[in-house]
């Protein structure tokens, strides 16, 4: 637990640690001024097949849709910010040269990487609840409460979730982000204990999670058939919270297939870590 | 000679037939419009419960204001869906000189003597599309009404209360099969054109609580989105 506090220390000290909270503060004040400021545009775009067929009235452009609104870029902008500190966690020691130090003090090479690790989790954690509750106070105050519309493209569906069910249905959503966020940060933290610089570690994430989420969505039968393979495919589950009724077996089966991904990629950290040669 | 007579008289009686078809319908839209004419606002309590494939909601809960002639709008505390086409109801909007109406046929509907008349709308900008009404000629009510065009088929039912000397609906069942199609915008990566997909399904709509002629004001119709 100590281990745990010091590389939070050491984490917290670095500015580089703040660029992942300054850009969502700035991209979230951003998009919600831009959203207050073109409101009919935002209104008109996403209601129009439905004004086609039905009169609207009520708050629809509201801090909740806001907040989903958002969300939905999450696996676009987030995984950079996060592979800023995780890409650094491990191989900053040996850029700084303090590897050695580290390694013969007492605590044992597994202690320290699993408490590196534990870190990386509770930065990635940290980073997407200060977005959500970012876009949650700033949307409530700039947009105000109101029920939840939420239009599955590609699904043929829409959803009316009343506000009073809202609050606890984004609680789980944001958990189930920070879950699929921890697989990007274990990406990036096994490239952090191969490599001894960061820049590796957080270009080399940024380009599996680009390629893979191209892969995953590109209209032809052979990329299709690799979908279910690719853990990005997994990475939106969190907006089925919104769903209803909520698909618990398809949220429990995403939730599994990223833990997995998260388990094996930190095994994997681990035994590279414990045999690693830092003598050379 | 005869020959000649018959190929004569076969299509002045038919276009004889059809010129008294279409002054009947009218008479019966005269006979509607008569009916409502001491109509001039009411505001109404709505509840709405959607029975629709994709379309996931609780009852919604909204008040309905509505202005002789074409006046409308929907109030409510909570995001509220009404449909556009009968989900409320204006006898002002079926006046005889904006339709092309021909008289179909007599029925029985209910035990009641009934005409089904098809309305073709004559500004085609202002209305896109007709309706086909069954109208009860003993009390001129509107029992149902059927559209139709490609892009979606209505069916609506209509049951009905009296609110101070008016048939107002209490409930509205409304059976919609509409295209739904995607906007181009928000389309997912990598799809080069909005997808289309036919929705069915069932709107019940129930009216309670009428305050009828309570004088409405112009003003109060003046939010041009909520107005449509």
């Amino acid at each position: 637990m100590n281990l745990f506090w010091i590389e939070i220390y050491k984490t917290f000290s670095r500015w580089r640690t703040y660029i992942g909270f300054g850009v969502i503060a700035l991209i979230v004040i951003i998009t919600e001024v831009v959203m207050k400021l073109s409101a009919d545009e935002i209104l008109h775009r996403m209601l129009r097949s439905l004004e086609k067929d039905f009169l609207i009235s009520g708050n629809v452009l509201n801090g909740w849709f806001v907040t989903t609104f958002i969300m939905n870029s999450l696996h676009i902008h987030i995984p950079f910010l996060i592979t800023l500190v995780a890409g650094d966690m491990v191989s900053s020691e040996a850029t700084s040269g303090t590897v050695r130090l580290l390694l013969i003090r007492p605590p044992s090479r597994s202690r320290i990487i699993s408490a590196k690790y534990i870190t990386t989790l509770f930065y990635t954690a940290g980073l997407v609840l200060f977005l959500g509750l970012l876009c949650i106070l700033l949307g409530l105050t700039l947009f105000g409460s109101g029920d939840l519309i939420i239009h599955h493209y590609g699904r043929f569906g829409i959803t009316y979730l009343s506000e009073g069910e809202i609050p606890l249905r984004m609680f789980f959503a944001f958990m189930a982000a920070i879950w699929s966020m921890m697989v990007v940060a274990s990406i990036a933290f096994l490239l952090s204990t191969l490599v001894e610089n960061s820049v590796g570690p957080i270009i080399g994430t940024m380009a599996v999670v680009v390629v893979f989420l191209v892969m995953g969505n590109f209209p032809l039968d052979f990329f299709r058939s690799l979908k279910p393979y690719l853990f990005t495919s997994y990475m939106t589950f969190w907006q089925r919270f919104l769903d209803d009724p909520i698909p618990w077996q398809e949220i429990g089966s995403s939730a599994a297939v990223l833990g997995l991904h998260a388990i094996v990629l930190f095994l994997i950290a681990l035994g590279v870590y414990t045999r690693k040669d830092i003598k050379s | 000679m005869k020959k000649h007579i018959w190929a004569f008289l076969i299509p002045l009686l038919l276009s004889s037939g059809l010129v008294f078809g279409q002054e009947d319908g009218t008479r019966y839209l005269e006979g509607l419009e008569r009916k409502y004419s001491g109509l001039k606002d009411y505001r109404v309590d709505v509840k709405v419960h959607v029975d629709m494939e994709g379309f996931k909601a609780p009852d919604m809960q909204g008040e309905l204001f509505l202005k002789a002639p074409d006046k409308m709008k929907v109030e409510s505390k909570k995001v509220f869906f009404l449909p556009k086409e009968g989900g409320h109801f204006n006898p002002f909007m079926f006046k005889k000189e904006a339709f092309d109406t021909r008289l179909l046929e007599h029925i029985t509907y209910d035990n009641q003597k009934a005409v089904k008349l098809k309305l073709l709308p004559k500004d085609l900008k202002k209305m896109k599309q007709g309706f086909v009404l069954i109208l009860d000629v003993e009390s001129y009510q509107i029992r149902e009404f059927h559209t139709s065009s490609e892009e979606r088929e209505g069916r609506g039912v209509i049951e009905y209360g009296r609110f101070k000397g008016f048939d107002l609906p209490t409930r509205i069942e409304l059976h919609l099969d509409v295209q739904f199609k995607e906007s181009f915008e928000m389309k997912e990566f990598g799809q080069s054109s909005p997808r289309e997909r036919r929705v069915t399904g069932k709107i019940e709509i129930s009216y309670s609580n009428y305050k009828v002629n309570s004088g409405l004001s112009d003003e109060m119709f003046g939010n041009p989105r909520e107005e449509k």
